[in-house]
């Protein structure tokens, strides 16, 4: 039981990373309808600002602002100067996958290349260890979680309560409807990109301040979770993105500690096929049904 | 030629049919039938490894573990291979026949190829782990004793099953079934409302696609007599992605000039250069290269070099050669596709 306690701990600070990182990714997804597999190193790429800021003296909380601020304006150029121009010219799924894919390729080993393959770590002390209900976690891992906590709550107040936030879920949903009703949608888009980056940039920068470990590939593994997250909570919908990330986050931890922690990577990918598999449009399925994801 | 350069040579030879091999495979499902495989690299390793725990002899505990080891000769582990590697194919192929959106179902092809990279590396008992297996029998050692010798002649081995899977792609892409692909991957509702049997289809290219990657593998793992899981990382499959989109996607001769132009010259091509910079600074800008090539293409000639011809039909619809010069002929007017 108390071993339980401790995993369900690291479960709910990679289920804090997974959770922001998720919801950006299905922002994206459900804003312009592609799967951005440059998220993964958009994270990684705000990490190593964060570090470079981090090495200039700032501390790590300014660091972590200037990191997501970077995420964000990454994102909002590689939607507005690529993936909105190859829209405008084809329709091909495939030639948007492709070409977030060949942009990730770029932006992660343009970091290798300038910085190598190495590991990096920022100036930072994890804290003592708070002891509570049978978890161990740092000061900084608590914090992890409070910024998660405080970013879901942000995005559910901005979703539901604000008119941006209404007019990017009408967008996600029926994106000629939202055109036609007259909401913006260029500056929909842009917004939302802005946000799905600050996003992305703030998750870039607390995995590294979580698993003290920078290099090029930090982004990686970790966003193929996102991925199995926002799929399981239903692709599309922040809440299900939310959802997911527990559910991930918490299952994948707790059999790393009683099994392997090979198992960590593969219970959390075998989740994502079976879901793939039995509903693929995943637990909150509004979004995804409008995008057809699933026919 | 000095030893070195002869290895050189024919070593670059032999990769560059194994990637014509594999490439034409992914051709078969993606650029024919429209499937975006994104685990395509892992029939490859699975041809290889069936290739190497047939040829390899029994296991001596301590060296390397692995299953069977039963060291079968030559043309077995070969065919065997393409068996295993289609078979797993068709069980992959019927996992995912759900209607999943193209792009969503690579997501989860790309899954399952990380998944499958995972449990190799930690099944140890299986797959020897992260190591991999070594010291695999080469086929034709007893025909020659000179090491160079060897080499140009499994050059010409590779070159002759290359000839033969290309010769059978080409049959299904011109036979009636390589049209029913085509129209499978135009718009799958409008095939399966004129009577075809799509998700049949569907198993068929996603079990001879596996079982030529299968063959790539086998031909590759023989050569190098070494397999091991890190060899065949999802982004391989990306470089053969990469490469039927330059060289032409559906077309005959596009997966043969991009599988040339892009593993060949570009990876297989700079290994063996002497490094500069850090150790990784060579493959990251290999990286570099595979991605810009994949937006610059994409951008500027989505159809590739060598687009894929206009077919023409004659009012019987019977196909008939695209330079017959015939004005009065239906044409299917189909736009490619990736400019679609």
């Amino acid at each position: 039981m108390q071993t339980l306690a401790l995993y369900v701990g690291f479960g709910l600070v990679t289920a804090s990373i997974l959770c922001i990182g998720a919801i950006g990714f299905t922002l994206q997804f459900g804003i312009s309808n592609l799967f951005n597999l440059a998220f993964g190193a958009t994270m990684t790429a705000s990490a190593f600002v964060a570090y470079f800021c981090n090495e200039a003296g700032l501390n790590i909380w300014l660091s972590l602002v200037v990191g997501s601020l970077s995420g964000a304006a990454l994102s909002y150029l590689l939607n507005r100067g690529i993936y909105v121009p190859f829209r405008g010219r084809t329709t091909s799924l495939f030639t948007m996958i492709m070409v977030t894919l060949g942009v990730g390729l770029v932006i992660k080993f343009g970091i290798e290349a300038l910085w190598g393959a190495t590991d990096f770590s920022y100036k930072m002390t994890a804290g003592r260890s708070l002891h509570f209900a049978g978890m161990v976690l740092t000061t900084v891992q608590v914090t992890v979680i409070a910024i998660a906590a405080g970013a879901a709550l942000v995005m559910h107040g901005l979703l539901r309560y604000t008119r941006i936030g209404k007019a990017m879920r009408a967008v996600a949903v029926n994106e000629r409807l939202a055109r036609n009703c007259g909401i913006p949608v260029r500056i929909v888009t842009d917004s939302t990109w802005l946000i799905s980056g600050t996003l992305a940039g703030i998750a870039g920068v607390i995995l590294v301040m979580d698993v003290q470990v920078l290099n090029p590939t930090a982004g990686t593994t970790i966003f193929i979770l996102m991925v199995a997250a926002a799929v399981l909570g239903g692709i599309g919908s922040p809440y299900g993105a939310m959802l997911g990330s527990v559910i991930i986050g918490v299952v994948a931890e707790v059999a790393a500690g009683f099994l392997s922690p090979a198992f960590k990577d593969i219970t959390s990918f075998v989740i994502l096929v079976a879901v793939l598999m039995l509903r693929p449009t995943g637990v909150i399925r509004s979004v995804a049904s409008a995008k057809e994801v699933a026919r | 030629m000095s030893q070195a350069w002869q290895f050189y040579i024919a070593t670059l030879i032999i990769y560059a049919f194994v990637y014509i091999i594999a490439a034409s495979g992914l051709n078969l499902q993606f650029g024919v039938a429209g499937i975006y495989n994104f685990a395509f690299i892992v029939f490859q390793a699975a041809g290889a490894y069936t290739t190497a725990v047939l040829s390899l002899g029994p296991a001596h505990t301590g060296i390397q573990t692995y299953i069977l080891g039963v060291h079968l000769p030559f043309p077995v582990p070969l065919l065997v291979s393409a068996v295993v590697a289609g078979l797993l194919g068709v069980g992959l192929g019927a996992v995912t026949i759900r209607r999943l959106r193209a792009d969503y179902l690579a997501i989860a092809l790309l899954v399952v190829s990380l998944i499958a990279t995972d449990l190799v590396t930690n099944a140890t008992s299986l797959f020897n782990g992260a190591t991999g297996l070594s010291q695999i029998p080469q086929p034709f050692v007893h025909l020659t004793s000179s090491t160079s010798g060897y080499d140009w002649l499994y050059a010409g081995f590779s070159g002759l099953v290359c000839a033969i899977v290309l010769i059978a792609v080409r049959m299904i892409i011109r036979s009636p079934l390589g049209r029913s692909l085509r129209a499978l991957r135009e718009n799958e509702h409008a095939t399966a409302a004129l009577g075809k049997n799509v998700a049949g289809m569907r198993l068929f290219v996603f079990g001879v696609g596996g079982g030529i990657a299968g063959i790539s593998g086998s031909v590759l793992v023989s050569f190098t007599q070494a397999w091991a899981p890190s060899s065949w990382l999802y982004g391989e499959t990306f470089v053969l992605f990469t490469a039927l989109i330059v060289g032409g996607v559906g077309s005959n001769l596009g997966p043969v000039l991009g599988a040339l132009l892009v593993p060949v010259v570009l990876a297989e091509g700079s290994r063996y250069l002497p490094a500069f910079g850090a150790p990784t600074l060579v493959p990251s800008l290999e990286w570099i290269a595979i991605g810009l090539i994949l937006i610059v293409f994409l951008w500027f000639r989505p159809q590739g070099v060598i687009p894929e011809g206009r077919r023409r039909f004659s009012k019987d619809w019977r196909a008939v050669a695209p330079d017959a010069g015939l004005r009065n002929l239906v044409d299917d007017e189909h736009p490619g596709l990736l400019t679609r």
